[in-house]
């Protein structure tokens, strides 16, 4: 069950690239142990707002709190540091570097040599092969390989695999199943709802509603930059909420008035 | 088949290749002329020097940038080690001297990165500006090392002779040993590997990739400056036009060595091995008794002769370049 207290909490934030107004006016609360569907059609708001969270873009103005503190500054690095995984769909993965290469970027272990602190290759690959093990990668592909050599679900499971290792507390998947198979699709949400029962936050994006409204608690839904619904998923079936999007907030509109 | 597909992955390896092709032609073609001690001294001498800023550029092409620059700011640097000589004495104009290079680096590097600019025209910029400070500096004379400067151990250090080798091939083979460590084996090494296979990627795992960006600047523009103490050590003469189209050697050595301009992918070894191959060309077109504005019409064919074939390398090997 998730927590009272929000585990991320967005306050009134506001986002303009020079004279484009990319999110307004825009409060929600996310808690840990819960997984929420972040829907919305292309260009909606919904990666600029999840890009606020791990730190790529900084508000304009309003607040963001993780954990009850003011966020002051934003850059990846100190999202993943605070335990915020963001799984992108094209992003994540350098093509030219090894599986374990990649698992360990921006966290590398080191094992000192002389006083030289150099990559610890053995807990690399260790643990890298582990992990695409359990993922299900084929067979003949071992850690030491280039992320090339990798198909889309693969590269996927990687990513979500490396999620899991590194103990987060907040998985963000930005369009986690484009691209995959049938199989792959089901395995990648199965491992979705895994992270939500560990108590983490999962927040997921897509726009196919009636796919994330079967595994979310919540469902909200962004338009033109704008928060425009934010419902749980036992108040509002999956058709009530696909009007909502069809509309385009009106509805929510003529409710209020 | 398997075990060559597995050598050819590695970005390295055409280089090699060219220098086996390039001896056994050298060979055939003008056996005495080549293997003479006076074209091998020669040969080593300057692969030694291209070799050092080459290794730089190498980095800097892996992070996909490139770095123009590296002839002025090597030029700028021997000739600071000279003219400051009097007044600082070796070890001081020789730490002066490389920490003018760090600064051009660093200039050029925040530029690139935090101006958001492209590296092709800032380093063009710092080209032009550095080669303006050394006419300005030297009011286009020739400078010499005192008597007392030449005997320093410091200048014998880095320009003398060891048990029969170059210091200046010495110090080119340490500098490829200690960054080819750095570039494989540790995590700074990995950061760069990654800004420059994918940027994007690199930064949203938390590699700041701004400040790699910087370091490697710097690294280059150190590895340039360092090139230019060391040939003026050996030879402590300046002139006005020392490092003119040096950049150009070192950017055809790099590639030629199998570093792709799309960044990412590149060898240290490599980068060696082309500036290997590029000196020997000069060398040998000299032996041959060729006219020496020859050369650079060699270098060119050479250069895309070997862009195609790293390509071809890379694209049998399975790599999507």
């Amino acid at each position: 069950m998730p927590d009272a207290k929000p585990l991320i909490q967005v306050k009134n934030l506001n986002l303009y690239f020079g004279n484009f107004h990319a999110l307004k006016n825009v409060s929600v609360d996310f808690h840990a142990g819960e997984l929420v569907g972040l829907v919305g059609d292309n260009g909606a708001g919904k990666t600029t707002l999840i890009r606020v969270l791990c730190g790529i873009h900084k508000p304009t103005d309003g607040e963001v709190y993780f954990d009850g503190k003011l966020v002051k500054e934003f850059h990846p690095k100190l999202a993943i540091d605070q335990g915020i995984e963001t799984i992108q769909q094209s992003v994540g993965l350098c093509d030219n570097l090894s599986i374990a290469r990649n698992f360990y970027l921006g966290r590398e272990p080191v094992r000192k040599v002389l006083g030289i602190p150099l990559l610890d290759f053995a807990k690399m690959r260790g643990e890298a092969t582990k992990v695409i093990r359990a993922f299900g990668l084929r067979d003949n592909v071992s850690a030491d390989d280039e992320v090339e050599r990798l198909s889309g679900g693969e590269r996927q499971s990687v990513k979500i695999g490396r999620a899991v290792e590194f103990k987060n507390r907040v998985v963000i998947m930005d369009e986690p199943t484009n691209h995959l198979s049938v199989r792959e699709r089901e395995h990648v949400n199965e491992l979705a709802l895994q992270l939500r029962n560990q108590g983490l936050l999962v927040i997921y994006i897509t726009h196919d509603i009636f796919q994330v409204h079967k595994l979310a608690d919540r469902i909200v839904i962004m338009e033109n930059g704008e928060k425009i619904e934010d419902a749980s998923t036992d108040k509002m079936s999956a058709e009530a909420l696909e009007e909502v999007i069809r509309q385009g907030g009106r509805v929510v509109e003529k409710m209020e008035s | 088949m398997t075990f060559l597909r597995q050598l050819a992955k590695s970005a390295g390896f055409g280089s090699v290749v060219g220098v086996g092709v390039m001896l056994i032609a050298f060979t055939l073609i003008d056996f005495s002329g080549w293997w003479t001690a006076r074209t091998l001294s020669n040969v080593i001498h300057f692969t030694s020097i291209l070799g050092l800023i080459a290794i730089g550029q190498a980095l800097v092409i892996i992070s996909k940038e490139i770095d123009l620059s590296v002839g002025s700011v090597y030029g700028l640097a021997g000739i600071a080690f000279i003219t400051l000589e009097p007044s600082l004495g070796v070890p001081g104009s020789m730490a002066a001297a490389l920490a003018i290079a760090a600064l051009c680096g660093l200039a050029q590097g925040i530029l690139v990165v935090w101006g958001g600019l492209p590296s092709m025209i800032v380093t063009l910029g710092g080209l032009f500006t550095f080669r303006g400070v050394i006419y300005v500096w030297t009011g286009g004379s020739v400078r010499n090392f005192s008597t007392d400067a030449r005997e320093h151990w410091l200048t014998r250090l880095f320009g003398g002779e060891f048990l029969g080798f170059e210091n200046a091939l010495l110090w080119m083979l340490l500098m490829l040993a200690v960054l080819s460590v750095v570039l494989k084996l540790t995590r700074f090494g990995n950061h760069l590997l990654a800004t420059g296979g994918s940027a994007e990627s690199a930064e949203s795992r938390g590699v700041r990739i701004d400040r790699v960006k910087i370091a490697t600047f710097v690294i280059c523009s150190l590895m340039a400056g360092f090139a230019g103490i060391i040939t003026l050590a050996d030879r402590p003469q300046t002139h006005v036009t020392i490092g003119d189209l040096l950049e150009l050697e070192a950017i055809s050595a790099a590639v030629i060595g199998g570093c792709l301009l799309s960044g990412g992918r590149g060898s240290l070894i490599g980068a060696v091995l082309g500036a290997f191959i590029v000196t020997s060309f000069r060398y040998e077109l000299i032996a041959l008794g060729a006219p020496s504005s020859w050369f650079i019409t060699f270098v060119g064919i050479v250069l895309i002769v070997a862009v195609i074939f790293n390509q071809k390398l890379a694209r049998w090997a399975g790599h999507n370049v």
